[in-house]
């Protein structure tokens, strides 16, 4: 990303002035330098959060598959949690890759849009579905055991 | 041990509730950074940094750019001010020229806001970034307005909310935006008009 960062900048700034329109720019300099660097920060961001959030999750999922592995009740109920866990994982950050990348495209709030309902949404709501079946199962075997 | 995996998994869960994106805060161009600088050394009295930080600057070479629009001589005005160490003046003709900037940005965002042709939506996003620009620049100097001319700095305060919420209303109104715009180009040629005239007085 740090050896690129020149030439992917320069990508999404050519990429925005050829789309104008896309970004609300007006033809003036005072008004539009401010648009680009808005932007180009949110590009960067973008593909920063990318890859903060492909190691954090990247731990979560190893943390949570263990959990599962260990005390899921039935092989079923493993391979569904680890699945869920991993895709949802996995898939997460990708969004902030997604988003980053249709930024020069469709703009910043567009590109946040159709990245959330892409990405964060579908990976985000599925590691939150298979945490929250993860901590049901974990308080229903300490149910059954008390 | 269940219990407190179950805790800390639901701590860990609770957090993909909500992707965050960063924060962004619009930073200073050359113009607004170089005007920063000027205006620090010039209170701290150090002149010959201030005089060099304006012949080496943006804003000197934006200023050279825009004559034709500016008071006759304001370049030369603002350096000999710098040269003889006189604060007041060398100020004065700062804000004149950051005040001229957004002026112009004033008149810019009124012409391109009639334009019937464009979708309402877009002629209020234009315009609320316009205002963005305007109000940037005009920051700069609103103290130094509001010292030498209260009732104008009132009125673009005023034209300037007023303008806003017309572009940030639930449905915005940018056909609206043009009569706010108008009274703050207005109030800011005044500005120019009455301290360039002041300062002509100033040196005769």
């Amino acid at each position: 990303m740090v050896r690129f960062k020149l030439e992917l900048a320069r990508w999404a700034r050519g990429t925005m002035l050829a789309r104008p329109q896309v970004h609300g720019l007006v033809g003036v300099r005072d008004v539009d330098e401010q648009i680009m660097d808005e932007a180009l920060t949110r590009f960067d961001g973008g593909l920063r959060l990318f890859h903060m959030h492909a190691e954090g999750m990247g731990t979560i999922v190893i943390l949570t598959t263990m959990v599962a592995a260990t005390w899921a009740p039935t092989a079923g109920w493993r391979r569904a949690l680890v699945a869920l866990l991993t895709v949802g994982g996995a898939g997460y950050p990708l969004g902030y890759l997604v988003w980053a990348a249709l930024i020069p495209y469709r703009g910043v709030e567009d590109g946040k849009r159709l990245a959330e309902w892409l990405v964060w949404i579908p990976f985000g709501g599925t590691t939150i579905i298979a945490m929250w079946l993860l901590v049901a199962v974990l308080v229903m075997q300490m149910a059954r055991r008390s | 041990m269940k219990l407190l995996v179950a805790l800390l998994l639901l701590t860990l869960a609770h957090p993909a509730f909500a992707h965050h994106v960063g924060a962004y805060t619009p930073r200073d161009n050359e113009v607004s950074a170089n005007f920063k600088h000027l205006k620090f050394s010039i209170e701290a009295r150090k002149f010959d940094v201030a005089l060099r930080l304006y012949d080496e600057g943006a804003l000197r070479k934006e200023l050279r750019s825009r004559a034709a629009q500016l008071p006759a001589g304001l370049d030369g005005s603002i350096r000999a001010a710098l040269q003889r160490g006189a604060a007041a003046e060398a100020e004065r003709g700062l804000m004149v020229f950051v005040v001229s900037l957004a002026r112009d940005l004033a008149l810019e965002a009124d012409r391109q806001i009639s334009d019937a042709g464009a979708p309402a939506d877009v002629r209020a996003a234009a315009g609320r970034k316009f205002l963005e620009a305007i109000w940037r620049y005009y920051n700069l100097v609103d103290f130094a307005v509001t010292q030498r001319n209260a009732r104008a700095a009132t009125t673009v305060r005023l034209a300037f909310d007023e303008a806003e919420g017309y572009v940030k209303a639930a449905t915005p109104a940018p056909e609206r935006l043009r009569e706010p715009l108008r009274r703050i180009a207005h109030a800011l040629t005044g500005v120019i008009e009455t301290s360039s005239q002041s300062a002509r007085r100033d040196s005769s």
